[in-house]
């Protein structure tokens, strides 16, 4: 363990401001949706709020992977066409693009990819619940996909001095990258993330994706299933390369979840051989 | 200035002296062959071994080497020329083995070979297995192979 590493860890993870922001206005959002008496017109109210990212989310909303094919000119109008879900989902999308589209150094990821992975595996994590016919859960599996790698971007730079010490660890040891990560640094970036998350003032179903998306058998009870969505969706999205950075394949996939889930053998072969598909409606995001 | 190609997950790209050809890796097979002499050659980054019906060739072993080496002889290549170099089909770390999906990086190594194997290629060097990710440069000046893996780089020049 490097001592020095993790009091400064200790220090950023305690000092709020350190970590990233977001605009406030998505903490809101997404507390709003989670409640199931929300009413509309206050939610868009306090979107209309934030100008940029109105300006933003109206385009993304009539993008080819969330346009319903009418044009959508306002607030109230996406959120009766689209659903207060999905227009959830396209402000998360919006607003965490500034933190996570950029070079994250010390897992090697130039610009774009963990951007790119991150909304692959949210839209695969998706795609699994949608399949599971757990539509309710759909668009939570969509948002913890977005943020379920948020950590990385705090952690980078304290990875690329010790990268050797936890590929060694993770070579000798039999263990994997995120578990040498709290061997040596004294937090992995499931962690990290979940500060990350605590000062965004997310929801806990959030908090536990990002927490346990390596190790979903860990997770709370209640919470397994959604983070399996996440889990399973990384773990294809990685297998095909996409953002897959110095940690490689370093990871567990695990059969628990897979087993949860009912995902059969020959499914998971499909959603991997569909990874391209996937790829396409990324596109139409980034 | 060499002029880089980025090849996606399941393409397909060919190029000539001094392009570059790069593509990314987890399980996946990048299928680099080479004409030593026109300096030509060409990148398949497939994504499974076996090509199943309505697929794009271009996704499968078995059936992207064919359309690889008949891209490359098109563009006047000669097959007795040709070396091919693979990368690619790391696993993950931990899985159960009776899993499928588990098996997929080693199955698309094999594949590879036996599809370079059938068309009388023969591979040069190879760079596959393993936990890590890939990052491969193609340099179509001298048919040399980049692999960045685990921050760390390998060259292989033999054509
Ligand atoms: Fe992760
Ligand atoms: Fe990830």
């Amino acid at each position: 363990m490097h001592i020095s590493i993790k009091e400064r860890l200790d220090s950023i993870i305690s000092n709020l401001d350190q970590l990233p922001s977001i605009p406030d206005v998505v903490g809101k959002v997404i507390n709003m949706v989670n409640d199931p008496n929300v009413d509309f017109k206050s939610v868009a109210q306090e979107i209309s709020r934030d100008q940029a990212i109105t300006t933003n989310l109206l385009k993304l909303c009539n993008s080819a992977y969330f346009s319903k094919g009418k044009e959508i000119t306002s607030l109230d109008r996406a959120i009766v066409t689209l659903g207060i879900k999905e227009v959830k989902d396209a402000i998360m999308v919006v607003a965490t693009k500034a933190v996570l589209n950029r070079a994250i150094l010390g897992y090697d990821l130039a610009k774009g990819m963990l951007w790119e992975h991150d909304l692959a595996v949210a839209v695969l994590a998706k795609n699994i619940a949608m399949m599971k016919k757990d539509r309710a859960n759909a668009d939570i599996a969509f948002t913890g996909g977005i943020i379920h790698d948020v950590g990385k971007t705090v952690l980078a730079i304290f990875v690329q001095n010790v990268f050797k010490d936890i590929l060694a660890r993770v070579e000798s040891g039999g263990v994997s990258f995120q578990q040498a990560e709290r061997e040596i640094m004294g937090y992995d970036h499931q962690e990290v993330g979940e500060r990350i998350l605590a000062k965004w003032k997310f929801p806990e179903v959030l908090k536990y994706i990002v927490r346990y998306h390596h190790e979903p058998e860990q997770a709370p009870k209640e919470a397994r299933k959604i983070v399996s969505y996440v889990h399973v969706a990384n773990s294809i999205c990685l297998m095909a390369g996409i953002g897959i950075g110095s940690d490689g394949l370093y990871h567990e996939l695990s059969e628990r979840a897979i087993t949860l889930l009912g995902v059969t053998d020959e499914e998971l072969n499909q959603l991997y051989s569909d990874v391209p598909e996937v790829l396409k409606h990324v596109q139409g995001l980034s | 200035m060499n002029t880089l190609i980025n090849v996606g997950v399941a393409r397909l790209e060919v190029g000539s002296n001094p392009a570059v050809l790069r593509t990314i890796l987890g399980s996946c097979v990048g299928i680099c062959i080479y004409d030593r002499i026109k300096k030509i050659g060409g990148l398949a980054h497939i994504l499974l071994p076996n090509w199943v019906k309505d697929g794009v060739k271009e996704k499968y072993a078995d059936t992207a080497v064919p359309l690889l080496i008949a891209q490359l002889l098109k563009m006047g290549c000669t097959r007795e020329f040709m070396s091919a170099k693979i990368a690619g089909g790391a696993s993950m770390f931990k899985f159960q083995s009776n899993m499928a999906l588990g098996q997929i990086g080693q199955r698309n190594v094999e594949m590879s070979r036996q599809a370079l194997q059938e068309k009388g290629i023969p591979i040069v060097a190879e760079d596959v297995g393993g936990n890590v990710g890939r990052v491969i440069d193609f340099f179509l000046e001298d048919g040399r192979m980049k692999v960045k893996a685990a921050g760390e780089e390998k060259l292989y020049y033999k054509v």
